[in-house]
């Protein structure tokens, strides 16, 4: 391992000189976790609608239709993205050895984001019934939110964008961390894919409905449904990760060529997978296949960070017992693991007859978006959160709960569907079999999937209370000993239990 | 120039940008120039004349109704080339073709869907009566017992205790009817100048097949019990707007529904 990583890895130049502020960090982290519960809620309230279909019926916007993008959406632009931001403003200021370029324009960004946010769930849950071009959803998956909402996420971004860049531009290390590059990475390709989703359709519009026929706007919504996921989550969690892991675990980094052969890659190839999920569609079948190779190109750079971050851990593995940031981290990397092979093994034609449109690739979709990047945030915010407040966490004993309730919740989600969406599908696949028939199977595996999410619901609760409870409750700074001593770990927490 | 992507923020904001175009102008770009694709360069010479004609101005509100309601997430629009998924939507003699490029050129946006929580929906036009589709829209379970399709009542308005459909549903049901008509088979048998397909192509839902589902549609109307899980059956004359406040019951025709234009007569 290079002395200039480890020297990248610590935290700032001497401590004692450079006082981060830290509250733009506390700003975004807010807009986060209101939406996290919001959003968390009305998913639960819709895999319930599964159960009892007649469940406020007569209610328009509770409609199961209306509230999934809501909850879809909302999870990505409302919670994952700015509790990266929130992330993102704490450790690139202590990556680059200077101060956050402006908190002002950090707590700014928080407000732009979250009122975007807002009015675009305003507009999914009472869709206008206009061709209204700034107010009309788009009526496409993942891209939904309106116009109107697109530039307040916009001009968000931008300013994000110009923070950090001036943050990395003030940078007294020259040489850049991993986590850096994926930070980078992700405000860049965020802004391009954000913008070729949403806009172009709308703009060469003349009426208000897309101005993009058929199969183009469905090749530009794969391409920005993929991508949001590829290019806009994964570099912005894989840099949390790879920030927040070596801190866990007070450990380097195991290889600094896999971080980069792993970040180059991920460039390279994530972009080539949107028409995967088209694979038997009407589209051509050359750019079907195109998908097909570069889904599986996908392992080289999934497996250079999962072989990376297991490196890190090796004779760490103890602190999995105590440290509730790493157990959160570990999880998300094994679940970072399965989730890739199966979206690489999704795209084979084969397997692509059986489980396309069927509920398995619901439980691989949440593997995604809950099981890996919402854990690598769970498990930044667990570790940077004490440090921004300078005080230790609320609860541990919490903590260690939301873990195990997200985890277990998790499994049984996900197992329901991907166990009764492959049977599903192979009913599918039997033309004697009504399809009714086949929706009353899944009813058992949809009960487990609401119990499952009313776990990770309930974790979720007791997460934003935990956070509530430390940012109020009155205690004097801690420093940084103290908060590894209430963590229970470090040398500092063996010499106090000594 | 030294490429020094670690020390340089610079050089690595370059090289996520170009990585970046190149995928997109493989995977987007060079697609978009497909001739199928788009209404602008799809051949005239082809064979157009036998797909899709564009949608009416009712049925273009049909379909902004459709994306207003969300359907798109539970109903795909695609039949892909598999055995039983062709056998699957076949309807009698008529063969449910696999979707093609053509069949989507006048979607703005389109609906392919991800997700088949209710059935495919892209030879749903014909298959069932205007009737049994608005029955359907206000409560789906009491046409098709165990489905988990949200109940649309806001689409019906209430006339003295009955649920009639507003011209909303109307123009819903007039898109929903033409499904699949934009896919034409050449068929000389069933389709001549006896009955005005001199050229021999029509619709790919044949007459017989078509009055054939519409009838198994009533029956299984017909088979549901009345009972307070289903509302009552359809034509149930008794009917209060207690009953309708309290538990979505049937949606009778209410006044004269507009014959369907467009694709999906058959003259």
């Amino acid at each position: 391992m290079a002395i200039e990583q480890i020297k990248a890895m610590q935290p700032s130049a001497p401590p004692e000189r450079l006082q981060h502020e830290d509250s733009a960090v506390k700003w975004a982290l807010w807009v986060g976790l209101g939406y996290l519960v919001m959003f968390g809620t009305i998913g639960v309230i819709a895999a319930v609608k599964f159960m009892i279909p007649d469940l406020f019926y007569s209610v328009q916007w509770m409609s199961w239709s209306r509230i999934r993008p809501a909850h879809v959406q909302g999870m990505i632009f409302g919670w994952l993205l700015p509790i990266y931001m929130s992330l993102f403003y704490y450790m690139v200021p202590r990556l680059c050895g200077t101060k956050l370029y402006s908190e002002k324009l950090g707590k700014a960004t928080s407000i732009v984001w979250g009122v975007g946010i807002l009015i675009a769930t305003y507009c999914l849950l009472n869709p206008s019934n206009t061709t209204n071009l700034f107010l009309v959803t788009k009526g496409k998956e993942y891209e939904e939110y309106p116009i109107v909402s697109n530039i307040f996420l916009l001009i968000g971004w931008v300013m994000l964008m110009w923070n950090l860049c001036n943050t990395f531009a003030r940078r007294t290390y020259t040489q850049m961390y991993a986590a850096l590059w994926y930070v980078m990475g992700c405000l860049l390709w965020t802004a391009f894919v954000y913008v070729i989703g949403n806009w172009p359709s709308q703009l060469f519009s003349t009426d208000g409905v897309g101005g993009f026929s058929g199969l183009n706007d469905a090749n530009i919504n794969w391409f920005y449904g993929h991508s949001v996921v590829g290019l806009i989550a994964t570099p912005g969690g894989l840099g949390i990760a790879y920030y927040f892991l070596p801190k866990a675990a007070n450990s380097p980094l195991y290889s600094h060529k896999l971080s980069l052969i792993g970040f180059w890659t991920l460039g390279a190839i994530y972009i080539w997978n949107g028409a995967h999920h088209m694979i038997y569609g009407p589209i051509p079948y050359w750019l079907q296949t195109v998908a097909t190779i570069f889904s599986f190109l996908l392992f080289i750079p999934v497996l250079s960070v999962v072989t990376n971050f297991f490196g890190t851990i090796r004779g760490e593995w103890h602190q999995l017992r105590t440290n509730v940031p790493l157990k959160f981290i570990i999880a998300g990397t094994v679940f970072y693991f399965l989730v890739s092979s199966q979206g690489s093994f999704q795209a084979l034609r084969s397997l692509s007859a059986v489980v396309h449109f069927t509920d398995y690739i619901i439980g691989h979709s949440h593997m995604a978006l809950f099981g890996t990047f919402t854990f690598y945030a769970y498990a930044g915010v667990y570790y940077a959160i004490p440090r921004a407040f300078k005080k230790p966490l609320y609860s541990e004993g919490m903590a260690d709960w939301h873990f195990w309730l997200s985890f277990l919740g998790f499994i049984v989600f996900s197992a329901a569907l991907w166990v009764g969406g492959y049977a599903q599908g192979q009913m599918w696949n039997d033309p004697n079999i009504p399809f009714i028939e086949t929706v009353n199977f899944m009813k058992p595996f949809w009960h487990a999937r609401a119990g499952g999410g009313a776990a990770m619901l309930i974790g979720m609760y007791l997460f934003v209370w935990n956070m509530y409870k430390t940012a109020t409750v009155p205690a004097p700074p801690a420093t940084e000993d103290e908060i590894r001593v209430a963590e229970g770990r470090g040398a500092a927490a063996a010499q106090a239990n000594a | 120039m030294k490429i020094l992507p670690e020390k340089s923020a610079w050089q690595t904001g370059m090289g996520v940008a170009l990585t970046f175009v190149v995928g997109l102008t493989f995977t987007m770009l060079l697609p978009s120039f497909n001739e199928n694709w788009s209404l602008n360069t799809l051949n005239p010479a082809g064979d157009q004349a036998h797909y899709h004609q564009p949608y009416t101005a009712q049925q273009l509100h049909g379909r902004l109704i459709y994306q207003r309601e969300g359907c798109v997430y539970c109903h795909t629009q695609q039949i892909r080339p598999l055995e039983g998924e062709i056998k699957r939507y076949s309807i009698g003699t008529s063969l449910a073709l696999p979707s093609n490029e053509r069949e989507y050129v006048y979607d703005r946006p389109h609906f392919l869907g991800t997700r088949r929580i209710g059935p495919d929906l892209s030879r749903e036009g014909g298959k069932y009566s205007d009737d049994w589709q608005y029955s359907h829209f206000y409560y789906p379970r009491q046409m098709v017992p165990g489905s988990i399709m949200p109940a649309f009542t806001w689409l019906f308005k209430d006339n003295e205790g009955t649920p009639v459909p507003t011209q909303e549903a109307r123009d819903l049901v007039a898109y929903v009817q033409t499904l699949g008509f934009e896919r034409e088979v050449y068929d000389p048998v069933t389709y001549n100048s006896s009955n005005g397909h001199d050229d021999g192509w029509g619709p790919w839902l044949k007459p017989q097949d078509r009055q054939a589902s519409q009838q198994l549609g009533e029956n299984a109307v017909n088979r549901i019990t009345p009972g307070a899980d289903h509302g009552t059956v359809r034509g149930g004359a008794e009917k209060t707007p207690a009953d309708i406040t309290t538990k979505p019951g049937l949606a009778p025709t209410g006044p004269a529904v507009p014959a369907p234009t467009g694709p999906a007569t058959t003259p």
